[in-house]
């Protein structure tokens, strides 16, 4: 069947790929005619192209009537290997409990965790995806470029209309007051046919446009139930709550006891679903809003978000360098009617940008707002610890069964022997790891199940394994598949590489040869298992330092009582009656308090005489009454508190940061101004009151009686005592308001709950990264032990002492620890570095913490393996040597 | 009725074959297929349509007439079978009667 050699042949490849697929009736023939047709073609197109068409002709014969097929017989052979094949393995596994336990365990083990970790990932990705015109929906942003770089949401409420009438590539525009401010936020809320006062969280003001824009979907009413003044849009949930059974649109409703502005409810929309970047109960209208004369058309004050939906065609690339004439337009000539100092610097620094709606919740890219956040990089960081934790387990597979080689050695020498080609042994193991790996996914999803309610918990998130959709299942076969065939290959090719000679004779070492690469992936493990450890160590040493340094008040003890807006004018009568309590030491009534969900307010502020010349210093604006400071605790570094004599209406006291905002060293005495003069009486030390990322900034208090908290600092020890007592004299003005009431440290706290979470996340990842190589390292400990054991029961024999025995099997694997701890050290020091960069106030970087973890895992490595080498070294050494 | 219905390329095929007579194989068949219909023909369609019809009982085949150029190998030989030969003029009398009931207006309305 050779050609002659003068001939010029098509590729050898593809025609012996012909014969391999092609049955015996067509094969020859049809290679026959291809040849001829090849002949032909090459005298008339060249090589090149007939070699190239011959190629498609051999591939259009890859239909079901040309392919071979298997005969009967051949079928029948293979499907009798496989029987055997798993009989083997099942066989394997029954007999060999414990390491069948260990790579079943800790492969499900992995598995599971990169499944929560896949599903944590998968909805922190799934933000906002909803909105079918998600393309063209942005928010807007300031981008200052200036020192102290910001880029932040909030704008004047003029730039919504300068965006209809200037920017023709604008379809809608919807603004929203995200903040806690006049209504938004938090309100007593009722109907207006009932007495008692209910608190509700989740209000914002949001104008008609926003609810088309964001495509919010409606139970009662439609999209435009915004358009007419005084009117709110209320959630199913709500609906439900306060109009079961009824329609709730068209009813009147009353917030904050005010009977004085009703606001009638314009449509029920659906309950926010869990990934939108926006959760909120009740939307009041912005239509013919105005919450100050003026306040409309002015850039005085930063207020509204601003979002906007692009016609189909626009190019948000080009809108946005036509943005930057809204500074040049609007707000410059506001600043220079004004005189204001700081408009060369807006001109030069202040930018605009849009932010596409999916980017809002994950993809923050510096734009700070109101809302609650993602975090692309722990996304990143969770996923690379998902591939970590799977690496780590399949290395267990790979070590244990290659290790175990010595047990399969003669298995597959005998195979060999009786005809088996190393295909074949190549298959059969492949079909074991495949085995182990679809029962470690079902254990794997079972764990998941167990688990995911705690992690739900701990994440502050609903995950649930998506059953329902079609990819699911399939997916975690396919799953199963590759990472079995992944985790058996090179045990599989390791194994079948056994010459049967050597085999047979005996003289293959057992499992000897590869115990470099052994040592090599147990390396790696701990590598990975330090960096983990030296992680966890920095962001929970982070977290201590954020909750407990730098404070500079004092949030211990400290009860906050929700709601004292309402008192109206039973508010200093109220004050004193607390004041009355035992164990209360003091109790100060205002809005602001350095926790978050309470007011914030900014201003700008010049030295008196100086508004017209110099840039202006925007500090918090608190107003507090003349018992605040020491309610909370706070260091007066210069000068004094408030107190009761009448020029203090005028008095200012301002924290250190502001001191040096508006370069004044001895400020006291100095006078400053917003438009009213206040003169400065005391500087406190700076206190932190948003979270430790940034920098403190500036504030100042000013004397101003009122606002929505009482916050009341009790004695030590009295805690319990003094909640009853508090209700009781709340009931008492107030009959029919709920009493509500909040620990001042324990909202302190909610401020880093995202940090807490966090590290909590982590260091349950880290524990299980740990627990897995742990595994290994016992079953490749039990099986070391189990090699030498002849070696150990002679050396016992002769003399060896119990200490001897044990320092000859822990030796190795502290010498593969440290060398872990040398790559895992320098390592472990940048990602951390890199994690910390963003934290203003950190915790410094030691050496304990590395020394720490180097010990930590040396020690656990150590009494990993000392279980079996201590139950070596005290076994009889006669009943080992007597068996030979 | 799967086992007896012919398409129409296995209808050509089927021709072709019995033009080429005493040297019906793939190359030839694709050759003279691509000669009288002027479509260009994929050798693996005509290879399945071959085995298609040998299995339905319309050609047999045996295998002779090997050349050099053919890098030494058979060619696979088919003759229509009594079968094939009555299937064939079934085909064309169905045909011819139906030509028959067209009525004579309709072509000419279609000259018109």
């Amino acid at each position: 069947m050779t050609h002659k050699p003068h001939q010029q042949n098509p590729p050898t490849w593809a025609i012996r790929f012909f014969q391999w697929f092609c049955n015996d009736h067509l094969a020859d023939a049809a290679l026959g005619d291809m040849l001829e047709l090849y002949d032909r073609r090459r005298a008339r197109l060249g090589k090149r192209k007939a070699d190239l068409l011959f190629i498609c002709n051999v591939l259009f014969f890859l239909q079901p009537f040309a392919i071979r097929r298997r005969s009967e017989s051949t079928s029948h052979h293979t499907l009798a290997m496989y029987k055997n094949y798993f009989k083997i393995t099942w066989r394997t596994m029954s007999r060999q409990k414990m390491y069948t336990g260990i790579t079943v365990g800790g492969l499900a083990l992995g598995l599971a965790t990169c499944m929560i970790i896949f599903l944590y990932v998968r909805n922190e990705l799934s933000y906002d995806k909803r909105y079918a015109d998600g393309n063209h929906i942005y928010r807007f942003y300031n981008d200052y470029r200036g020192a102290q770089a910001e880029r932040w949401t909030s704008t004047s409420p003029v730039v919504a209309q300068i965006f209809k009438t200037d920017y023709p590539e604008v379809e809608k525009v919807g603004r929203l007051v995200p903040q806690k401010w006049h209504q938004a936020g938090s309100n007593l809320f009722r109907r207006e046919d009932r007495v008692e006062n209910t608190y509700e969280e989740g209000f914002a003001y949001a104008d008609n446009e926003l609810l088309s824009i964001l495509e919010i979907p409606f139970v009662e009413g439609n999209i435009n139930a915004l358009a007419k003044p005084n009117s709110i849009v209320i959630s199913k949930r709500i609906a439900e709550k306060y109009f079961p059974n009824e329609e709730a649109m068209g009813k009147t409703v009353i917030l904050n006891d005010d009977n004085a502005r009703p606001y009638t409810i314009g449509g029920v929309m659906e309950d926010f679903a869990a990934h939108t970047h926006l959760h909120y109960d009740f939307f009041i209208t912005l239509t013919n809003a105005e919450f100050w004369p003026g306040e409309q058309t002015s850039w005085c004050c930063f207020n509204y978000d601003t979002y906007v939906k692009l016609r189909p065609d626009a190019d948000p690339a080009a809108l946005t360098l036509k943005l930057q004439s809204l500074r040049d337009d609007h707000l410059l000539p506001y600043l220079q009617n004004n005189g204001d100092q700081s408009a060369a610097d807006i001109k030069k620094n202040h930018f605009f940008g849009l932010q596409p709606v999916r980017d809002i919740y994950i993809n923050t890219a510096g734009v700070s707002d109101e809302l609650h956040h993602g975090d692309i990089r722990y996304v990143w960081l969770f996923s690379g610890i998902a591939v970590f934790i799977l690496l780590l387990a399949c290395i267990n597979f790979v070590n244990l069964s290659t290790a175990k080689s010595a047990n399969r050695a003669k298995e597959v020498g005998l195979r060999k022997v009786v005809g088996s080609v190393r295909g074949y042994l190549v298959r059969q193991f492949l079909t074991e790891s495949v085995v182990y790996s679809l029962v470690s996914f079902a254990l794997g999803v079972g764990m998941v199940t167990l688990a995911l309610p705690f992690f739900n918990a701990l994440a502050g998130k609903q995950l649930a394994l998506p059953w329902t959709t079609l990819w699911f299942l399939p997916m975690l076969l396919m799953a199963a598949l590759v990472v079995g065939i992944i985790a058996g290959l090179y045990p599989a090719f390791y194994l079948s590489g056994f010459k049967p000679v050597d085999v047979l004779k005996g003289s293959l070492s057992k499992g000897s040869r590869s115990s470099s690469l052994r040592g090599a992936l147990v390396v790696f493990q701990f590598t990975t298992s330090i960096v983990l450890i030296v992680g966890t160590f920095v962001i929970n040493k982070q977290m201590q330092f954020i909750l407990n340094s730098k404070i500079g008040f004092d949030k211990e003890q400290v009860v906050i009582v929700q709601g004292t807006n309402t008192l109206g004018e039973q508010r200093e009568t109220f004050k004193s009656e607390v004041l009355q309590l035992a164990d209360v030491e003091h109790v100060t009534i205002s809005s602001y308090l350095p926790v978050s969900g309470t007011n914030r307010g900014q201003t700008a502020f010049w030295k008196e005489g100086r508004s017209k010349e110099d840039v202006a210093v925007y500090a918090q604006e608190w107003s507090v009454d003349e018992d605040y400071i020491k309610t909370l605790g706070m260091n007066i570094t210069m000068g004094r508190d408030f107190d009761t004599r009448a020029s203090d209406a005028t008095a200012i006291i301002i924290n250190q940061a502001m001191a040096k905002d508006l370069g004044l060293p001895q400020p006291i005495g100095h006078r400053i101004t917003k438009g009213q003069v206040y003169e400065v009486i005391g500087v406190v030390e700076d206190f932190n009151f948003e979270s430790m990322k940034g920098q403190i900034r500036s504030l100042c208090f000013v004397l101003e009686r009122g606002g929505a908290f009482a916050s009341v600092k009790v004695k030590s020890s009295a805690m319990a005592s003094v909640i009853p007592a508090l209700n009781k004299v709340w009931q008492r003005f107030m009959p029919h308001q709920p009493f509500r009431y909040a620990f001042m440290d324990e909202r302190y706290a909610r401020m880093y709950a995202d940090v807490d979470r966090t590290g909590k996340i982590f260091t349950c990842f880290a524990a299980l990264a740990i627990v897995v190589a742990c595994l290994g390292l016992f079953a490749l400990s039990a099986f070391m032990v189990e090699q030498r054991g002849k070696e150990i029961s002679i050396r016992l024999v002769m003399g060896a002492s119990m200490k001897n025995i044990f320092r000859l099997l822990t030796q190795n694997v502290v010498g593969l620890v440290l060398i872990s701890f040398v790559i895992a050290a320098p390592l472990s020091w940048f990602m951390a570095q890199q994690w910390l960069k963003d934290y203003t106030y950190k915790t410094p970087l030691s050496w304990d913490v590395f020394a720490i973890a180097g010990v930590l895992s040396v020690l656990i490595a150590m009494s990993t393996v000392s279980y079996h080498a201590i139950r070596a070294a005290m076994t009889n050494p006669a009943n080992r040597l007597r068996s030979e | 009725m799967k086992g007896t219905y012919l398409g129409e390329f296995e209808e050509l095929v089927l021709l072709t074959v019995g033009i080429l007579f005493d040297d019906a194989y793939g190359l030839a068949i694709v050759d003279e297929l691509e000669k009288k219909t002027g479509r260009n023909i994929m050798m693996s369609s005509v290879h399945k349509a071959l085995l298609r019809l040998e299995d339905k009982g319309y050609l047999k085949s045996r295998m002779g007439g090997a050349t050099a150029v053919r890098g030494g190998r058979d060619k696979r030989l088919y003759i229509l079978t009594e079968a094939g030969k009555k299937v064939l003029s079934e085909s064309r009398e169905m045909r011819n009667e139906m030509w028959k009931e067209i009525p004579k207006i309709v072509w000419e309305v279609t000259q018109a």
